[in-house]
């Protein structure tokens, strides 16, 4: 009670004179000098005494002084939270927030922390964020740990806990607990107890966690010192190389440091005296063995500094034990550390070759995209198109114009698809009619004149549209990717192609198995002369056979313009491995070119993730691959036996 | 070589005499020992069309006689020049290298001296070590082995591979032409010790040879035709007789030639490393003149062109190769040097540099279309007159 | 009369498709031999077996004296053991002359090297005796792609007899010809087999029966009835196959 009556008088009496200080500022003024001049190794005490003392409105204050709003009252050195505007400074009180009367600028000092002093403030900031009623403030205050975690947001992380209602950031918080405890729990055994938690754990984060407490640091000692917790001994020649190792010895002091050729070089070239250096001609000095020699008498003469020999070197490294130590002093915890790593990364690895999958299993969607027309012309008409890679350039440049009249992306796309068939169908007709109907049964001929075609197509599409890569841009809603969880993601891109492929996988078995086009086909492909006796036009079907195929090259164009660069050289990028594909998965069956497809686009991310720097060297092996794979499966993966394969 | 022989190859005799008489006026032409009309650069062009030419004979003997259409005779041309051009680089290098080194108080020992080639080198690539593969690079006849040993042994391994699983026709155009792609691929990578896409550099000019380049050209020349003009005799011989029987034999009807008890693949698989090593011996004499090689030299598209020439020469007939190389090529040059004229249009200016491509592309379906036979089948139509007068 | 070539229990199928079945097959060191059969009884596909063009799924084939197997050998050198086959198109090289085709079929060295090395002229005698025997000396010089038909299958069978071989198969060698072209071909096939083994497939009847020879009837890829012709032409089974297709 009468502590109450003193506080009301307290009160009372603050507010009727107005300039008695409240408890905030007092905490100020205790730390007056190091506030005035704060550095970042010694204002620690100042901001833990703020934030220690639980007043609501140090909150207000810190980020005042964090965003350099602190103002210091020149006549009574009180410190004030300052707005200005012009030159004229309005200051408010740091414990009521009551406002004084405007000033003039010059009669306080703003006070600038430097940007390690703020550091500080903003993570004593967090303890009051966790429990903002703002949920927005109280996710970034969580993200702003889980950037850079401190051992000092342990304590108020665990007990914001308790109070937190939003289940969300209460898990998010719980999690936050966990890492945070597996490097700054205050036992081991809470420590371990904390990785034991998180192992398996595919976040990277947990990873992030992890990785500090198996930090190693390479000491060099004649015997390893008891207490160390040592994480690998080098071993000479396997870990560590020779000239590595001394200069270890001679860095930890261990040694005394041992010239290079270049450095006995130049002293040699120093002490010539009578065209001799220590009783060796220079012209002499042209083996490192008489170098050598020649420095070791000067060394004798005292004149350079000693010479290390080899066998010194080996003597020194005999005796002396170089290793890696943990930063961690507790055996315990490192051994835990590893193991819940180990979990990770096996864990990791499952992921990785789901991933890995995902992404052979688009580029095989890619490859059957581009090789299904070649996989109609060359395999049911015997027809080789080298040309066959100029029709999906063509393809991917309607994308690109039919971009440039409609700007809607989505829509474009709509027009740009049906667009882009008709057009190379109606290349396709127009080749085969005028070139290569005049060339059946010339297969090499065909291939050379359909070559011409590519390099007049290619320069074509150079003098249009010019050199750089014209841009084709997906619709928004193809934007991002499916992320399952921080390893495996696939972009919605790949997805789309990988249906479109689904798409036309059906579409063709429709069109060969269920339409009167495919039957004649089908009829013409087996007996050209009976299918003709029946009164199908071989010609006709040829025609529409080649366009079909030269259409549907012209989709896939569209669909690769997607995610690569639409330049005249597309083709060329994509013609090899459709030859590739179709020769693979076996000339004359849809099933094999998808068949074809999956291996080669399997093969090339399985090199490719065992060489992961060398996309150009996993090309040159796939292809020397399928060279010997040929030698085993000439026909292909689905071949076709006996008389009807011909020869 | 017997009189008979001679007598049944009179275009043989004609081209050599030929040649003879081109290379003659080119010497009485050049800067360096004639008037000086023809120049140095000119030469040049002139001697390094002679070695395409003597690698479109290789084609058209492996396309137009034993009807394999190879697409990586370019990259053998390609390999035996990237062979030459690793001794020219090290030793050329080297003189720098210890020119450099001279002055210096102390003479350099053997590990500085070869530290500062590499370096100096491979600096492009970021490595300052000698890749393995260099290993014979100091020594001109090691390396001039390589010249042939090197394609020699590639196409010997790949021909191996791909004519006993009898792959055959399309199939092993595609397949060479896989070949060629994996080796340029290959080589464009900075750790395939050969400088990556830099390729090598500086090949003309010839270590310790102080004579100018003029002269150095006329060299060339001279050996670039002498090559060809061996490569012509050898190839003829090799063909004239049952050998080259059999060989056209298994280009139209292989499996007639296999029941008459002729082992197919062995005939191909010689003359596919034959005419792959008279390639690289082709491409050994033509980078010194061109200076440098890189990847790119060798993608699919250059052994396609090579089948180009062939075919717009004539299949089937050396000299027709020879024409078709010779005439190609240098109209190529000629246009897309920028010295043809461009044809103005009013709306629109036809530059021969953007429309050479398009031009070659489209006389090349038509030669394949209505001139099967190529320039050489107008010396056949030729003939006919002469006997029908 | 010893045998040369021994065929046993011999199957190939294509895509399930049994082309030949079981099929069993001998013929002597001098024997001529017709082998007829309606269409798709594996009449082809049991020489492409033989000349090594097919390998079967099972079964042996065994060759001359020293009874060596013909499986797993190249065509090449099965040709070089002494089987000749001529098809059932004319097949000769058109480009060049009748000389030449009948050197490359001469029985020579067969090696890249061997041919390299080989003198043309050197064996002028025996080509022109070959060229007389078949008929076609007036047009030794002449390329082959410019003789009729029936022509073109004399000088197969020329390049036949210049590989000296000991089994020769013909594949319907009178399709096409005039009767007296046929007649003259009947003669070539007789003296021919007077030295060697010599199987004749054929269609035509005439033929065979101006042949004069042992007849082996193939149905479904197996042998049906082997005998006289007069003997099989009166076999129920094969009035029935003949009819009934």
């Amino acid at each position: 009670m009468k502590r109450l009556f003193f506080a009301c008088l307290a009160v009372l009496a603050w507010a009727s004179v107005g300039h008695a200080e409240g408890p905030l500022q007092d905490i100020l003024q205790e730390h007056r000098a190091l506030i005035e001049k704060p550095s970042r190794k010694t204002i620690s005490p100042a901001i833990d005494d703020i934030a220690a003392s639980g007043l609501d409105q140090a909150q207000r204050m810190l980020q005042a002084w964090e965003a350099k709003n602190l103002w210091q009252r020149t006549e009574d050195g009180l410190f004030y939270i300052g707005t200005t505007s012009g030159d004229a400074l309005t200051l408010i009180d740091v414990d009521t927030g009551e406002e004084l009367p405007e000033t003039d600028k010059s009669a306080a000092d703003q006070l600038k922390p430097n940007a390690g002093v703020r550091r500080l403030i903003s993570s004593a900031l967090v303890q009051f964020q966790l429990s903002d009623p703002n949920e927005t403030r109280r996710l970034e205050a969580l993200e702003s740990i889980a950037r850079r975690p401190e051992e000092s947001h342990l304590a108020p992380l665990q007990a914001s806990i308790e109070g937190e209602e939003n289940r969300a950031i209460r898990a998010r918080k719980e999690r936050l607990v966990k890492l945070l405890s597996i490097a700054f729990a205050d036992t081991p055994q809470a420590q371990i107890e904390a990785i034991e938690g998180v192992s398996g754990d595919l976040n990277l984060e947990v990873r992030a966690a992890l990785n500090p407490l198996l930090a190693t640091t390479r000491k060099v000692s004649d015997v390893i010192p008891a207490g160390e917790n040592v994480a690998h001994v080098m071993r000479l020649g396997e870990d560590i190389s020779r000239d590595e190792a001394y200069a270890a010895l001679v860095e930890a002091g261990y040694a005394t440091k041992r010239l290079t050729p270049a450095a006995i070089k130049d002293i040699l070239a120093a002490n010539i005296v009578d065209g001799q250096v220590g009783g060796v001609p220079v012209a002499d000095l042209d083996t490192p063995e008489a170098r050598d020699e020649a420095y070791r008498a000067l060394a004798a003469a005292g004149t350079v500094p000693p010479f290390v020999s080899a066998e010194e070197v080996d003597e020194k490294l005999r005796t002396h034990v170089i290793y890696d130590a943990y930063n961690e002093p507790n055996g315990d915890v490192t051994k835990a550390a590893q193991s819940a790593l180990k979990a990770i990364d096996l864990n990791v690895g499952l992921n990785q070759a789901a991933d890995l999958g995902l992404d052979a299993l688009s580029l095989a969607s890619i490859y059957f995209l581009a090789a299904i027309g070649l996989a109609i012309t060359f395999g049911v008409m015997g027809v080789i198109n080298m040309a066959h890679g100029e029709f999906i350039m063509m393809g991917a440049y309607t994308g690109y114009v039919v971009q440039q009249v409609i700007p809607n992306h989505t829509l474009s796309l709509v027009v740009a698809l049906p667009l882009a068939f008709v057009i190379t169908f109606a290349a396709g007709v127009a080749m085969e009619r005028l070139v290569i109907r005049k060339l059946y049964h010339r297969p090499l001929e065909t291939l050379l004149a359909t070559f011409g075609i590519s390099i007049a197509l290619q320069q074509l599409a150079k003098n249009i549209f010019g050199t750089q890569a014209r841009p084709l841009t997906a619709p928004g809603w193809l934007d991002g990717a499916w992320v399952l969880n921080d390893v495996v993601s696939i972009s919605y891109i790949r997805i789309a192609i990988f249906v479109l492929a689904l798409c036309f996988l059906f579409l063709f078995l429709f069109i060969m198995k269920k339409t009167r086009l495919g039957l004649e086909t089908r009829a013409v492909t087996q007996n050209p002369r009976m299918a003709s006796s029946m009164g199908i036009n071989p010609d006709k079907v040829n025609m529409l056979t080649f366009g079909l195929g030269s259409g549907i090259a012209g989709i896939a164009g569209v669909a690769i313009g997607l995610f690569a660069k639409v330049t005249s050289e597309l083709g060329n990028d994509y013609i090899v491995q459709s030859f590739m594909t179709v020769v693979v998965g076996g000339v004359g069956n849809i099933w094999g070119t998808l068949a074809g497809a999956a291996m080669i686009g399997t093969l090339q991310k399985g090199i490719e993730w065992l060489n992961p720097s060398n996309t150009l060297a996993a090309q040159t092996f796939m292809i020397i691959f399928i060279i010997i794979f040929i030698q085993f499966r000439p026909r292909g993966i689905v071949a076709l036996k006996g008389r009807a394969a011909g020869d | 070589m017997g009189k008979s022989f001679l007598k049944n190859h009179p275009t043989m005799l004609v081209f050599l005499a030929l040649l003879a008489l081109f290379t003659l006026a080119i010497t009485v032409f050049s800067e360096a020992y004639g008037s000086g009309l023809v120049s140095t650069s000119f030469v040049k062009t002139l001697g390094k069309t002679l070695c395409l030419c003597l690698v479109a004979i290789a084609m058209d003997v492996i396309w137009g006689y034993a009807g394999i259409l190879s697409l990586g005779h370019f990259a053998f041309f390609g390999l035996g020049g990237y062979m030459i051009g690793m001794w020219l680089m090290y030793e050329r290098t080297k003189e720098v290298v210890l020119r450099s080194l001279e002055n210096q108080t102390i003479p350099p020992t053997e590990t500085e001296i070869s530290d500062a080639i590499a370096t100096q080198i491979f600096g492009v690539v970021g490595s300052s070590d000698f890749p393995l593969i260099w290993s014979f690079a100091h020594s001109l006849t090691l390396q001039l082995i390589l010249v042939v040993a090197v394609p020699g042994i590639l196409a010997l391994i790949f021909g191996w591979l791909a004519f006993r699983s009898r792959v055959t026709g399309v199939y092993l155009s595609i397949l060479t032409q896989a070949m060629t792609l994996a080796l340029a691929l290959y080589l464009f990578q900075n750790d395939s010790g050969l400088r990556g896409n830099n390729g090598l550099s500086g090949l003309q000019n010839l270590p310790h040879v102080t004579a100018p380049q003029s002269e150095i050209s006329m060299w060339f020349l001279w050996a670039s035709a002498a090559a060809l003009g061996f490569g012509y005799v050898f190839f003829t011989m090799m063909l004239s007789g049952k050998f080259g029987m059999v060989v056209k034999g298994i280009r139209d009807n292989e499996q007639r030639v296999r029941f008459l008890g002729y082992e197919v693949e062995h005939y191909k698989l010689f003359l596919f490393t034959v005419t792959a090593i008279v390639a690289a011996v082709a491409g050994a004499l033509y980078y010194p003149q061109a200076g440098i090689i890189n990847p790119a030299e060798i993608m699919p598209i250059a052994s396609i062109y090579l089948a180009v020439w062939v075919a717009i020469g004539g299949r089937g007939r050396l000299y027709g190769a020879v024409i078709g190389a010779a005439f190609v090529s240098l109209l190529s040059t000629w246009f897309t040097g920028g010295q043809a004229p461009d044809i103005p249009l009013g709306f629109y200016t036809i530059s021969w540099v953007d429309w050479w491509q398009v031009l070659l592309g489209v006389s090349f379906v038509l030669v394949t279309l209505y001139a099967p036979k190529g320039i050489g089948g107008l010396f056949d139509l030729l003939k006919r007159k002469e006997v029908q007068k | 009369m010893s045998t040369l070539l021994e065929v046993s229990g011999v199957s190939v199928s294509f895509d399930g498709f049994k082309a030949i079945n079981n099929l069993s097959f001998q013929i002597g060191k001098a024997e001529l031999r017709a082998v007829i059969g309606p269409n798709g009884a594996g009449k082809t596909t049991f020489m492409d077996i033989i000349t090594g063009k097919t390998k079967p799924d099972e079964g042996r084939v065994i060759w001359g004296d020293r009874s060596i197997s013909l499986l797993g050998m190249s065509e090449a050198k099965i040709a070089q053991e002494g089987v000749c086959r001529k098809f059932q198109k004319p097949t000769v090289f058109e480009d060049q002359s009748v000389r030449d085709n009948l050197m490359m079929a001469l029985k020579r060295g067969r090696s890249v090297w061997d041919v390299l090395k080989y003198r043309p002229g050197a064996d002028n005698a025996r080509l022109e005796q070959l060229a007389d025997e078949i008929g076609l000396l007036s047009e030794f010089s002449r390329p082959s792609g410019e003789l009729s038909h029936g022509q073109k299958q004399w000088l197969e069978i020329g390049m036949l007899l210049a590989q000296d071989p000991q089994l020769l198969l013909v594949d319907e060698p009178a399709a096409g010809m005039t009767p007296a072209e046929r007649e003259h071909t009947t003669n070539l096939l007789v003296e021919a087999a007077k030295t060697r083994a010599v199987v004749v497939v054929e269609h035509d009847m005439e033929f065979i029966r101006r042949l004069n020879c042992k007849v082996t009837v193939l149905h479904e890829g197996s042998v049906l009835a082997e005998g006289s012709l007069d003997h099989v032409t009166s076999n129920q089974e094969v009035i029935d196959v003949y009819l009934g297709r």
